[in-house]
């Protein structure tokens, strides 16, 4: 019986060359009868067979996802901590279904659906969607939901390929260039040459962190730096990322640093930072902090051997010591932690806020008011940057 | 980010990029990874700019982007509101709408909900030009469908 249907499987890719997956890609165990992609023997579906000539059908089967593996260098990456592999779905279909097509896919499990653009599409009016799905996700039912969902006459073809970590982050590396923030500064990719020897030049591996120097938050962040520090600052960096605000006080003067993160894989990123810029761990430190605000993944901090050595922070004793402490985040963890932030510096301290949008501003502003004077606001390309100096008598 | 210059200036476009990301937790792993770095977009600056205007919704609201690729590795998005049936899902306190929408109620919700609600899809790029009575006609319309009651008080 089985070879039966295996035999019926074969004829029936003949007639209609689906791509039918083969058994490396995870399936339903069983080609069930039902599944209504093997039969619809209706008008549409033989129609559209006929218009397009073979040869069509051929150049597309053989069509390999060739620009991923260009991409793909394996080479020796570290393994990130939600570095799951992703199964990669290409369908073809018409044109004018596309935009429907890639709503009810998102709808039914698809993580995202991508469209290319083509100028010049000698696929006559059809098109390529591309589908990212969770590396588990039965993609043939959902699929099929999502063109039945709005009565798609015909059956698009697809197929399915598994993607690694190392196509993407790749290509994201390759955009990054060296970055002149302010005259003599210069923020630089470790895998590129400092255009000027004599600047002072931050080099960085971003990796997964936040922080690479191009976008305006940090911009913004260093220049208030620049304007601020005289030298032998103690600096708070909260919520360090890659770690470049930190490395950036302590060239620029600052006695030394400390960065803190909730994010495991930015305290390893800034921790690596640190030593590329020839700092030693008493000039900076980096720690991991638990999440203060919502989830606390506390039992699974100290379950994970890696994590235990990322810990280290005494936050009762840096209470009241820092000079300079800047936060470089988010609107709601800024007003949450408001009290937490303030509470490191002493009385007089800098205090600079950044990662929120000018329209946040104000918000920030009324939360913020209590504990700091001398507020200013400087901003760039929508961004903004609090600065205040912390009241002298706090009951904190 | 870019910012939006006139139309006519127009860029050609590599690609349309959809995804669902809950709101404020853009990270650069999947989905957001795989799907922008294949068009080389920075990453990190569409996390950050994503996370930022998010912060307004809970977290973990899960947000429609509609990203548009430029050839030259710029990018602009779009980010929509969730779903009305979300929307009312959620202050419904209900899984699923009701299995026989019309005849069983599932629950009731009052016009302060459906106006919260209004309010919020007002800020959306395609209900701009709607005036508030008219999406909250709309939000009614999709109660009754999905077999939730609307009162005047609870």
């Amino acid at each position: 019986m089985f070879t039966g249907l295996g035999h019926h499987l074969r004829f029936l890719r003949r007639i209609f060359a689906l791509e039918i997956p083969s058994r490396s890609v995870p399936l339903p165990p069983f080609p069930v009868p039902s599944n209504p992609f093997s039969v619809t023997l209706t008008e549409a579906a033989v129609g559209s067979l006929l218009r397009p000539p073979s040869f069509y059908l051929h150049r597309m089967r053989r069509r390999i996802p060739t620009e991923r593996i260009q991409f793909c260098t394996l080479t020796a990456q570290p393994e990130h901590s939600d570095a799951s592999p992703y199964l990669s779905v290409r369908i073809r279909c018409l044109k004018r279904d596309a935009d429907m097509l890639s709503d009810a896919l998102l709808c039914f499990g698809a993580n995202s659906a991508s469209m290319d653009e083509l100028s010049d599409s000698h696929d006559l009016d059809e098109i390529w969607i591309t589908c990212i799905f969770a590396d588990h996700q039965d993609v043939h039912t959902c699929i099929s939901q999502a063109v039945g969902s709005f009565g798609l006459n015909y059956v698009p073809k697809y197929e399915i390929s598994a993607g690694k970590i190392c196509d993407w982050t790749t290509n994201v590396q390759e955009s990054f260039h060296p970055i002149e923030v302010v005259t003599g500064l210069w923020i630089v990719p470790k895998w590129r040459e400092p255009p000027d020897l004599q600047a002072t030049n931050i080099i960085l591996d971003p990796g997964m962190a936040f922080g690479t120097g191009e976008h305006p938050t940090t911009k913004l962040c260093l220049m208030l730096l620049h304007r601020l520090l005289h030298g032998g600052e103690l600096l708070l960096d909260y919520g360090t990322g890659s770690g470049i605000l930190g490395i950036a006080a302590v060239k620029m003067g600052a006695s030394s640093s400390v960065g803190i993160d909730i994010e495991p894989q930015a305290v390893i990123s800034a921790r690596e930072n640190v030593a590329l810029n020839g700092i030693s761990s008493s000039k900076m430190s980096v720690y991991l902090v638990p999440n203060a605000t919502g989830t606390s993944n506390a039992d699974e901090e100290t379950e994970n051997p890696e994590k235990r050595t990322l810990l280290g922070f005494q936050p009762d004793c840096s209470k009241g010591k820092f000079d300079f402490i800047i936060a470089n985040i988010l609107l709601n963890p800024l007003i949450e932690l408001a009290v937490d932030i303030v509470s490191y510096g002493r009385p007089g301290s800098n205090i600079g806020l950044s990662g929120i949008l000018s329209e946040q501003v104000q918000q920030i502003k009324e939360i913020y008011s209590q504990y700091l004077e001398n507020i200013s606001v400087s901003d760039m390309e929508g961004w903004a940057c609090i600065h205040g100096t912390k009241k002298e008598k706090l009951d904190m | 980010m870019a910012t939006l210059k006139d139309v006519a200036a127009r860029r050609p476009i590599a690609a349309t990029i959809r995804l669902i990301v809950p709101a404020g937790g853009a990270r650069p792993a999947p989905p957001v990874g795989p799907a922008l770095g294949q068009y080389r977009l920075n990453l990190m600056a569409f996390c950050k700019d994503f996370n930022a205007r998010t912060q307004k919704y809970s977290p973990d609201t899960p947000m429609a982007v509609t990203i548009t690729a430029y050839k030259d590795n710029t990018f602009e998005f779009i980010v929509k509101s969730p779903s009305v049936s979300w929307f009312l899902k959620k202050a419904a306190g209900l899984e699923l709408g009701s299995e026989r929408p019309g005849h069983v109620v599932a629950s009731s919700l009052t016009l302060r909900h459906v106006y919260e609600i209004a309010k919020i899809k007002q800020t959306d790029v395609s209900c701009k030009h709607l005036s508030i009575e008219a999406i909250c006609k709309s939000i009614i319309g999709t109660a009754r469908s999905m077999g939730i009651e609307i009162v005047k008080d609870l």
